[in-house]
This record gives C-alpha cells, structure tokens and sequence, in this order.
C-alpha cells in the first residue's frame, strides 16, 4: 500500500455555517466527509455513482451530487446540507410543507429532495410545476412520491411567496 | 366485529395527520442503519461470485488477513454450519448466480475492506447454468438442486368445479401467452446490517421487514438460542418486500464475533441489483370461456415463475399469481396450476404485490380481448360479470368456527365488504369512459390516443397473530408498543391513529415503539398488506379497554355517569357541558394511577367471510408512433379499502404504486445474459426507474365502504394499488394503436417492431 500520509490534505469546509477544519485523503468525496468526518448523515449514499440523487446538497448555491464532487474540490464555497435548513426562527418553509402535505413516506430520497428544492426556490420562486418537476428529475423516489413531493414544493414557494420570505 | 368508539364521526381516524417519524427525516436526524456508527466499528465487505453456477473449490485469505487494517474473515469453509432458510446456509461450497456471496471480510475503514476483496483467492470450478425458466424445467437442463430445478418438486394445483365442462359450454373459447419481467425493486436504501456482541449476546441494527423473524433465522443461521440475539428495526428507506433477507446479517455477526468489534456491513448498489431480491419473472398461459353474453364459463392458467437461485418467499408469490383466475370474475369452474423454477439468478422475493400483478395482467388482458371479440365495452363486461359480494359460487369447504383464508379457491362464502361496483362505476364515472372510449387505432395522427381499464382483488389484511401493548403514563404520553416495523409505508402513522382513537387520547401524544425483539412482543412480518388490520385489531382492543377505564375514573372524578361522558383528543368530558373537562393525565393523578396499560393478542380474521380489498384502475395513454414512446396522460385509481385511516397517506401510498409499476409496464427488468448468466443493467440508469418527470395526473378515489371484520372498518391498502397498472395501459395501448402487448415491458423499441409489422401485415 501507499504511504497513507502522502494521501492527506488539510482543508477548510464551510457547512451549514460553520468553518470546520479537517484533514482528509485527497480521494474522499464530499459526501464521504459529509457523513464520517462530520456525522451529517442526512445525505444519503444511494448509489455512489451519480444516479440518484439521494446525496443532493448545495454547494455555492448550485444543488451538487456530494458523492460526484471530492472533498478537495469544494474551496471556500459554503456548503448546505438538510442539517442547515432549519434556523433559530424554526423550520424551513420547505420542511413544513413537506410535513403538511405527506411529502415522504420512507423519507430516504427526502433530504436530496429538499436541497434540489432549495436550490430550485433560492433563484426561483414562483416555479410552475413542470419547472418544479424538471429541477427534481435528478432525484429518484423509489417509494415514488412524486405527486406529493411537487404538490409540498409548490406549497412551500406559496408560503414563502406570501410570507415575503426569500431564502 | 369491530370495536371502539361508538360514534359516526372519528377524532383522529380519517384525518391526514402528519405522518409519525417524518419529520426527524425532513430535519436528517433520522438515522437510517448505514447511518448507525459505533466506537471501533469495523466495515465489512462481501466477495461474490463472477460464475452463475460453480463449485467453490478453494478460500485463500492469507494474503487479505496479512493486510494491515483486517480484523476478520469468514469462508464457506469455516463459517457456522447452521441454516438462514432450509436451502441457505450463512455461507456455502457452491454458488448460484452471478452476484452470490462467496466469502466475507471485515477491516478498519472501507477502503481497506474493499483492497481485503482484491487480495482475497477463490478458485472455482464452473458448473453449468440456466437463466430462462422454462429452460430450467427441461430435463436436460443443469439441476442447481439434487431434487431438480421444479421448486418443492411438483406443481401448485388448484381447482374449483370442472373446467373441461366449462369450455364445453363456452361460446368463445380465448387464450394466450403473457410474459411479465424479473425487475428489481431496489429500494433507494441499500441494505445494511450492524452487529455487535456484549455479554454473550448478539444485538443487530439491520433492514428489517420483522425483527423477530430475523432473529429465528440468525439463531437457526449461528445455532444459538434465540434469547441470546437482539435485533432491532431502525428507520427503513423502504423495501417493497425486498428486505426480507438475513445472510448479510449472519455475515456481520459472525465477522464481529472473530474480531471482538462491531461489524457493519453495506450493499453498494451495484450488489443491491446485482443480489437484491427481485419480482418472479412469470410465463402465463392463460384460457378463458364466456358466453356470447361475456358469462366467464371457465378460467384455466398455467404459470411458470422465475423463483431465481433460493426459494425466499416464492411459494406465497406462486399462491397469489393464481388469485385473479381463480376469484375476480364469478365463475364455477377455475383451474391454476403453477411452477417456480429455479435458475441462476437472483433470488425472487416479495416485491410488492407478489405474483398478483402478473396473474392480473394475463387475466384482464384476455378478457379484455374477449370482450372485444364479443363486441362488448370492456366496463360493462366486467360490471356484469365481477364476482358479487355474495362470492364465487360452490359450496364451502373450510369447517364451520374456522377462519377463512383471503385468498380462498372454494366459493359459498359471501365477502365482508364488497365495493368492487363502486370502484367500477365511479373510476369510470372519473374517467368519462364512455364518452373517451374510441374504436382500436382510430386517432388521427401519429400520436395515437386510447383509454384502458383493470380491475383487480387482493388480501384484505388478516395476517397472523398479532399482539400490541398500551401504556397511558401520567405525562399523558401513550406508548404504543409493537413489534411490527414501519417499513416507510406509514404503519406508526395508521396505528398511532388507531391507537389514538380507541383510547380517546391526542395523535401527537402517541408514541410509537416499533420493532425490537428486547422490548416490543412477537408481531408477524410487515407484509402482504395485513400490518393495519392485524395489528390494528390487538391496538383498538388494548386501547378501547383503556378508554373503559379512563371513562370509569372519570365518572368518578368529576362525579357524573359514565354514559354522560366522552373522550376525544385527549380529554374527557360531559357531553352535555364541555367546559367541564379533565385531560387523561389529570384522570390518572385523580385516581391515584402512575399509569394505565393493557395488551392485546388476537389471531386476525373472520370463520364467516372473506376479507378482501378491490378496484378499479382507468388508463388514458398516449402513443407515439414515430418514437414508440408511450406516455400515459391520466390515471385513476379506484380502491375499496374500507375506511381510509389517513387521506394524505392513503393517496401518496396509491399514487406511488401506480408511479411504481409504470417500470414494470413500459421500462423496466433486469437482464441476464444468457452465455455468461451476467446481470447487464445493475444501475438506477440502466434499470430504468421511473422518475417524477414519468408520473401521469392521478386521481385516486375510494369507495365508500366500511368493513364491519376490520379494525375500525380499515382493510389493506400497501400492496392493491399495484396490482391492476400494467393491465389498465396495456388495454389502453391496444384502444390506441390496435396491438395487444402480452409481454412486458412495452418499450419503445417493441411497439416500434409490433408497428412496422402491423403495416406489413395491412
């Protein structure tokens, strides 16, 4: 085997806010840091290969496959997880309606879903449904909750709408 | 005989509450198995065979054990002896398929694990392999099994009155060939397994459809006593009947054994499609006779199922492919005889629906084209001729006081709820079928139109016995305790509201404590549709006992009677004056109470009817004849579920099924090539699931039936959306473009085929 020292970088990732500083292999994906180094486990492994989704997260306000992306390649763009969605003021328009309106049902594909959505609302807030149905379409539900999943993001950019909320 | 409130209007039943556990999911608190992690946890990794078929001749870990970083091993040659399953030992001398678990390795992280694969030696001697069903029922064909590759050795027969008579007196006699495909559930959670040992004894984290099954089957697997093992259901990212297997399991315990460190063991996807379960790829030859009035005079099928490398749960899959035959249309002369095969594949398991979307897709396909060949609307033939709620006639075989199976062959015996009409006429009704319905191939255009319909008849909800435990505690929390596991489907939700209701207390008060051999009593596999109803009858007895006795301290507290008095959402109060009231917990101080409990085992299930859910599935398609692709604009769904506990559930759990199965009707499967026995498409691309740009406008209706057997008039609800899907577009296409697809999936480049043969033929 290699000298398992050679492999190592420093870096700094900002994630959900906070700067953390961590040392890793220059091989590790995102996702990988995301979920060992950091415990933030609400990113999913559902395929390691970029076809499902289920690892979705923003990374300089673009929603990111964690698993397609290395660690190293992050910089100083600020990550957010589903772990970030929430605030000090409560949760997040997206995370109510998803409750209200049943918006998963084994909740794996759930996080993905979310920060797809987010990522979606954060430059467009009033999306039509077939906008809504194409920024999803790198997300797999298996329980296929689609309906209901585009029925919750609609819901949640009327309320943000209404609210005056843009982020 | 249901029990509980007796009242017309519910307080939390047929509300759409927010479901249980969601919203830890939404925030990813959650944590799922793979999420689980513990102080010196080690990462396991399995090595699977590249031949379908082959002795393991010889292990050489040597070399993996001398890499720094590995902590244990375990080869057929040194595994426990004991069994999973009768025909699954926890690691063995020969394999069967391409994918299938030769030997297993655990290290300090995974990327040292995955380096042990490479350094781990197997020396095989290839065998030879079948991969087609039909095949492997031929003599010549190479037996994976010394008793034969003809699954229990002799075929699943049954009968009801004398088909033979009954073709005799058919005016039309139609028969054909339906082939459906093996494709892969593949829940977006791969499987895991997390075991550990502490004092002698196992605990296990793992995906679990029943926590208690599992562990028969780890102490069956390891030859300890079933005392020793704990295994526990965490959060499940679903499963679709495909979670159902413990090898990976006995691996984990067994490599955490050798290296005195917990072991967790994760599927990559490629081995959740290369060795997950998949649906029994079915060859249906089916032959129905009607009368020139569409009387179904006799139904005879023959089935043969892919079962795959194990037999799993193949003989339930088997029993339930011969149910639409056998009880859908009244009809006294029925005949199935059904095979499960086994190749070198992967095993075959319980996805979704088992074998009932095959059976129905061979029936309501022929009789659809009976239908036509008799110049009837395929609505009326079937709102003449489904079986009534009086049932199949015959006379009862099953002994009087004993309960009846709900998937009977023998008739006389009426159903306890029937709104299988209902669905008819209102789906259509939504639908506007008669004014959509058109002649074969008569749009205009290249993007031809058609509408299609299906019925179907599924389980209704008893399963097996079942048990639960209520515990009202003076903090007004009301612990639900189960050992059913929620396997995302929403059964904490549905039963919490059960739960909530028979006691009087408040929804959000309920907590649910599912799924662990140590703490929750024995429950039957989540499966089959049966979790509301039978574990929901033992819920709503424990807890209208309960309510029994809140409303006795009540009385006494406040000093009224007790039929003066009701109890909703968590409060008791006088029904003539509200304001007075008392919260439970206040009814628990007055009574001097620390807490309330009660238990409930019942065997769920009626000596008098059959339990059974229906619908009504309605497809409007569009096909392009350029491109071959088929879009199918607007479904609805109608089901007879009885009492729908939660709407916002019910509909996502309908619309689902219907999204589900547009794979197993236009995309998916998963093929094995034949020379080599190689899955070739193990990949979410390649497999073709469908994805939220597929899914069609949905409307879903449900009639409005109470089951007077059922818990709180609840029947099944999991499994009946996806069995009448391939059916209603199959139809639909034919209404379309004038070609009956017997084989699915229809994709593009078979209508495309079927199409320029329709023009040569002109």
């Amino acid at each position: 085997m290699n000298n398992p020292t050679a492999n190592l970088r420093d870096i700094e990732l900002r994630v959900n806010g906070r700067v953390h500083q961590l040392t890793v292999a220059h091989h590790r994906t995102l996702l990988e840091v995301l979920r060992d180094s950091l415990d933030l486990t609400g990113a999913k492994s559902g395929c390691d290969r970029g076809e499902c989704g289920a690892c979705t997260v923003i990374v300089g306000g673009q929603a990111v496959y964690a698993c397609q992306m290395l660690a190293l390649q992050v910089g100083n763009r600020p990550v957010v997880t589903v772990e970030g969605l929430a605030n000090a003021d409560g949760y997040h328009p997206l995370q109510d309606a998803f409750l209200a309106r049943d918006g998963g049902q084994c909740g794996f594909c759930t996080p993905g879903f979310l920060m797809a959505a987010k990522a979606l609302l954060d430059r467009n807030l009033e999306p039509d449904r077939d906008e809504v149905r194409r920024a999803l379409a790198g997300n797999i539900c298996r329980c296929n909750a689609y309906g209901a999943i585009t029925q919750s993001v609609l819901a949640a950019a009327r309320a943000m709408v209404a609210r005056g909320q843009t982020q | 005989m249901t029990t509980g409130p007796v009242t017309t209007s519910y307080a939390v039943v047929g509300k759409s509450v927010a479901r249980k556990g969601l919203l830890e999911k939404l925030t990813g608190e959650a944590r799922y198995t793979s999420d689980m992690k513990l102080e010196g946890m080690l990462h396991g990794r399995i090595v699977r065979s590249p031949h379908p078929h082959a002795e393991v001749l010889s292990v050489d870990t040597s070399r993996a054990a001398a890499l720094p970083g590995v902590r244990a091993l375990v080869t057929p040659f040194d595994a426990p002896q004991g069994h999973i399953a009768a025909d699954l030992p926890v690691l063995d001398s020969r394999v069967r398929f391409v994918g299938d678990e030769v030997a297993a390795v655990a290290a300090d992280d995974a990327d040292i694990a995955a380096a042990a694969l490479d350094l781990i030696r197997v020396e095989y001697r290839p065998l030879p392999h079948v991969v087609d069903a039909e095949e492997a029922l031929q003599p010549a064909a190479p037996q994976l099994y010394p008793d034969g590759n003809l699954a229990t050795g002799r075929p699943l027969l049954l009968e009801r009155g004398d088909v033979e008579q009954g073709f005799a007196e058919a005016d039309l006699v139609v028969e054909d060939v339906f082939r459906t495909p093996g494709h892969s559930p593949s829940p977006l959670e791969p499987r895991a397994a997390l075991a550990f040992w502490e004092d002698g004894q196992l605990i296990v984290w793992k995906c679990t459809r029943g926590v208690h099954q599992d562990r028969a089957a780890l102490a069956s697997a390891l030859e300890i006593d079933p005392e020793n093992i704990r295994v526990v259901g965490p959060p499940l990212g679903a499963g679709y009947g495909a979670k159902d297997e413990t090898r990976l399991a006995a691996l984990a315990a067994v490599l955490a054994q050798r290296a005195g460190r917990p072991v967790r063991i994760e599927l990559g996807r490629d081995e959740e499609f290369l060795a997950g379960r998949v649906r029994h790829a079915a060859v249906l030859r089916m032959k129905v006779g009607l009368k020139s009035d569409g009387t179904v005079t006799a139904v005879d099928c023959n089935a043969v199922l892919d079962t795959g490398a194990y037999l799993a749960s193949g003989p339930g899959v088997l029993r339930r492919t011969a149910q639409a035959g056998l009880y859908l249309y009244t009809c006294p002369n029925v005949r199935y005889e059904g095979r499960l095969a086994y190749t070198n594949r992967p095993a075959a398991g319980s996805y979704r629906g088992l074998g009932a979307p095959q059976g129905h897709f061979a029936l309501e396909s022929l009789i659809d084209r009976a239908a036509g060949q008799l110049g009837i609307d395929p609505l009326d033939i079937r709102l003449r001729h489904h079986v009534r709620p009086e049932g199949q006639p015959g006379k009862r075989t099953t002994p009087p006081g004993e309960i009846i199976d709900t998937q009977p062959v023998e008739g006389g015996i009426p159903f306890s709820s029937h709104g299988l009409e209902e669905c008819l006429r209102r789906g259509a009704g939504a639908i506007a079928w008669r004014a959509n319905r058109r002649l074969p191939n008569s749009s205009p255009g290249a993007k031809k139109r058609g509408i299609g319909m299906s019925m179907l008849i599924y389980r209704g909800g008893p399963g097996g016995q079942s048990s639960a435990q209520i515990r009202l505690n003076r903090d007004g929390k009301i612990e639900l305790v189960s050992g059913i596991m929620d396997v995302g489907e929403g059964a904490s939700t549905a039963l919490a509201q059960m739960a909530a209701e028979s006691l009087g207390g408040a929804y959000e008060d309920v907590v649910p404590v599912f799924a662990d051999t140590a703490t929750t009593p024995r429950a039957p596999n989540t499966a089959g549709s049966t979790a509301t109803f039978s574990t929901g009858t033992a819920i709503v007895q424990a807890g209208s006992e309960i309510r029994e006795r809140l409303l006795q301290a009540a009385s006494l507290a406040m000093d009224v009677p007790v039929e003066a008095l009701d109890i909703r959402h968590g409060m008791a109060y006088l029904e003539a004056d509200p304001l007075r009231n008392m919260t439970l917990a206040e009814i628990l101080q007055s009574a001097g109470l620390d807490s309330m409990y009660a238990e409930a085992t019942i065997v769920p299930g009626s000596p008098d009817h059959i339990v059974n859910t229906f619908g009504a599935h309605f497809a409007e398609v569009e096909v392009d004849t350029d491109t071959g692709r088929i879009r199918v604009l607007r479904y609805v769904a109608a089901h007879d579920s009885g009492r729908i506990i939660n709407p916002n559930l019910a509909i996502n759990q309908v619309e689902g099924g219907i999204s589900q199965m547009l794979g197993f009707t236009l995309s998916e499967d998963l093929l094995s090539d034949g020379p080599t026995g190689v899955t070739l498409n193990p990949s979410f691309l390649e497999h073709k699931s469908p994805t939220i740009m597929d899914y069609p406008e949905m409307r879903v209706i449900f009639a409005d039936v109470v089951d007077p057997i059922a818990p709180l008039g609840a029947k099944a609800l999991g499994e009946p959306p996806c069995v009448g899907v391939a059916p209603a577009i199959a139809n639909a296409v034919y209404n379309a473009i004038g070609v009956r697809f017997n084989t699915l999936p229809i994709t593009p480049d078979r209508v495309l085929d079927a199409l320029r043969k329709q023009r040569e033929a002109v």
